[in-house]
């Protein structure tokens, strides 16, 4: 137990998070603790968490590497959904999935190239990334629109707790579980704590950073179906928001931009918390402000969690 | 680590293509789009550049030492509209500025000191302190009443004649916002260069333990350099004030990644320790002479970010590169 808790320190403040906003929730809005609630909550939080998740191996990988493009990533796979693949008739599940992740794997496949071989800094890649995707989404669908294949659609109903979109979450979290023990997992973390260490004691570091980044499309393509089945259509900015939430979960997750630790845990958690958020705040009647009080909350929560974060590692320091 | 002596002059590198990148792009869309080159179109171009190199200014510093603040578009945001909003106060206008512009450095210091012991997840602090601010900003504004995100009051005329299209410096019509913001730029570039202080920033930039060896502060000089970009994010709030007449938060949206990509096309690594604000308003130019020439192409907003992601990286690839893994142990 004492080992337990001491490994798993980092997550103490987004644990204590959710716990005091659950209690809230529960307190201040009860229906969403109710079985159709619940599915609901799960379906509009799903796209979040696993965003939330496809960052965190880029961010563990290190460099001060946070995919900024992430956002539009999802949104580009989205609207190539609706328009390519829904637009030429190509609806079969296995289709949509598989392109769905092979086009995000792709895409992270090219900013990995670029961080690698080009050696510009990733902060830099997932910038221009970001400008690239979200003006290319816009000029394949100008405004939101089009539909999602048929059974894609129909996950947006949100009326069943034992849904696909479960299933894609519960499947995020097996596919972790066996790469985090992997010795490919050692060694992204070992680059990410210090890459020049990594380099000296034979980590493929090439492969390592590779391997991150495409970890990360598998999850981005994941985000992108659950988007699309939330919307039931083709939406080029909806994604963008993404990004800032996605990078807030992660951090409200305790996972360090700094690189070399961290795990998604925490950004679920993170994106939970920032879930929860979101519906205690509606449940108080704030009226015009509500979306500026949801923004104050959201920032104030990454400050502080930041601080926690600093003020806790340090005492482990100390202790030491 | 060591450094091989071509790197040295990457900064003058950055300089250079980018001049030669500005001269090339100009002369393209004077011979592409018709008018392009007059004096109106120009006149245009260098208003929304003063905007853009104030906001790139903060960025610049911060960069050179390292951080990255993205505050900036938010700060900008409810600098507008708590301006606009205290311009419908009895409170004197001059008064109402300084207010906001101490509002900006307070929120500079603020992000400074928190960020000071997570420098590697400074631009995620900087981002929370963002949404605190403009929710506050927000929140405050629109207490009683119905518009939400919109403040409407009267701003002076001798405010708007600062910042708008139309105005003008002693009957010439050139708007004093690109004379400030030329002032500036000459100061900045000289304090710089040529002061103790100014040359700290590059020696904590370039190496932390060498600048603590000759006893410069890098509290003291990380501090500033948010404290500036705060100030700088304020003052381009209040004068997009006077540019628009109208209070609105989102103004500074697009202000989040174009006073990076401002930094980065310029020539300031993001690294720390190389560039400078001559290579900034370079950048700035750059982007703004690029936004007209697209938007005179009959581009939208959405290709002219495509383009503006597709500039970046030839840029930073040609001289910001890092150095291989084998040079760096």
């Amino acid at each position: 137990m004492e080992g337990l808790v001491s490994r798993n320190r980092h997550l103490l403040v987004p644990f204590g998070l959710v716990l005091v906003l659950g209690v809230i929730a529960a307190v201040r809005a009860p229906q969403t603790f109710t079985y159709v609630g619940l599915a609901g909550a799960l379906l509009v939080a799903a796209p979040l968490i696993l965003a939330a998740i496809a960052i965190t191996p880029i961010a563990i990988a290190g460099r001060g590497g946070v995919d900024l493009s992430i956002g539009p990533l999802i949104g580009f796979v989205n609207v190539t959904i609706v328009v390519w693949l829904t637009g030429n008739g190509i609806t079969h599940p296995v289709l949509v999935f598989a392109y769905a992740i092979l086009a995000a794997c792709a895409w992270q496949a090219l900013l990995a190239a670029l961080i690698i071989h080009v050696r510009i800094s990733p902060i830099i890649a997932s910038l221009a990334g970001f400008m690239i995707l979200s003006g290319v989404n816009l000029v394949i669908l100008s405004r939101p629109g089009g539909f999602a294949p048929e059974w894609l659609g129909n996950w947006g109903w949100g009326t069943e707790l034992l849904s696909p979109v479960l299933y894609i979450l519960v499947a995020a979290c097996v596919i972790w579980a066996l790469f985090s023990r992997t010795p490919l997992f050692q060694h992204i973390r070992l680059m990410g704590a210090d890459e020049r260490t990594a380099y000296t004691s034979g980590v493929d570091i090439v492969k390592a950073r590779y391997a991150a980044h495409l970890l990360a499309g598998v999850f981005a393509g994941l985000a992108a179906l659950c988007l699309t089945g939330l919307i039931g259509s083709g939406d080029p900015t909806q994604g963008n928001t993404l990004t800032l939430q996605a990078i807030t979960a992660l951090v409200l997750g305790g996972t360090s931009l700094s690189g070399g630790k961290g795990g998604i845990t925490g950004s679920i958690l993170g994106a939970l918390a920032m879930y929860l958020v979101f519906v205690v705040l509606s449940s108080f009647n704030f009226g015009a402000i509500s979306g500026f009080m949801t923004q104050l909350f959201y920032g104030l929560m990454l400050v502080i969690s930041l601080m926690l974060a600093l003020v806790t590692s340090r005492r482990r320091v100390a202790a030491v | 680590m060591s450094r091989r002596p071509k790197r040295l002059r990457a900064e003058h590198r950055g300089l250079v293509l980018g001049s030669l990148l500005l001269v090339a792009l100009f002369t393209a869309a004077s011979i592409l789009v018709e008018g392009f080159a007059s004096a109106n179109n120009i006149r245009s171009i260098l208003l929304l550049a003063a905007f853009l190199g104030l906001a790139a200014l903060g960025q610049t510093m911060v960069a050179t030492v390292g951080g990255l603040d993205l505050s900036i578009p938010f700060v900008i945001g409810a600098s507008n509209i708590l301006l606009a909003y205290l311009f419908g106060t009895s409170l004197p206008a001059p008064l109402a500025i300084l207010c906001i512009l101490a509002m900006g450095a307070l929120i500079g210091v603020l992000n400074g000191v928190m960020s000071y012991r997570i420098q590697g997840q400074a631009l995620i602090l900087t981002l929370g302190v963002g949404f605190a601010v403009v929710g506050g900003a927000q929140i405050f504004t629109s207490l009683g009443s119905q518009f939400s995100g919109t403040v409407f009051s009267q701003v002076p005329g001798w405010f708007s004649n600062i910042a708008s299209i139309s105005g003008t410096t002693f009957g010439l019509k050139l708007p004093p916002v690109i004379l400030i913001w030329a002032a500036i730029a000459a100061s900045l570039i000289f304090w710089i260069n040529r002061t103790r202080a100014g040359r700290a920033i590059y020696a904590i930039g370039g190496n932390r333990t060498a600048a603590a060896r000759l006893r410069i502060s890098e509290f003291r000089v990380w501090v500033s350099t948010y404290t500036i970009s705060g100030l700088t994010a304020a003052a381009t709030g209040c004068l997009l004030l006077g540019f628009s007449g109208g209070g609105f938060v989102g103004v500074g949206d697009p202000y989040l990644f174009t006073t990076v990509a401002a930094v980065v096309v310029g020539g300031t690594s993001l690294l720390g320790g190389t560039g400078g604000y001559g290579a900034t308003v370079i950048g700035v130019l750059v982007l703004q002479v690029l936004t007209s020439f697209l938007v005179g192409m009959g581009l939208d907003y959405a290709a002219q970010q495509t383009v503006f992601g597709l500039l970046i990286l030839p840029m930073v690839a040609l001289y910001a590169r890092a150095p291989h893994i084998r040079y760096q142990i």
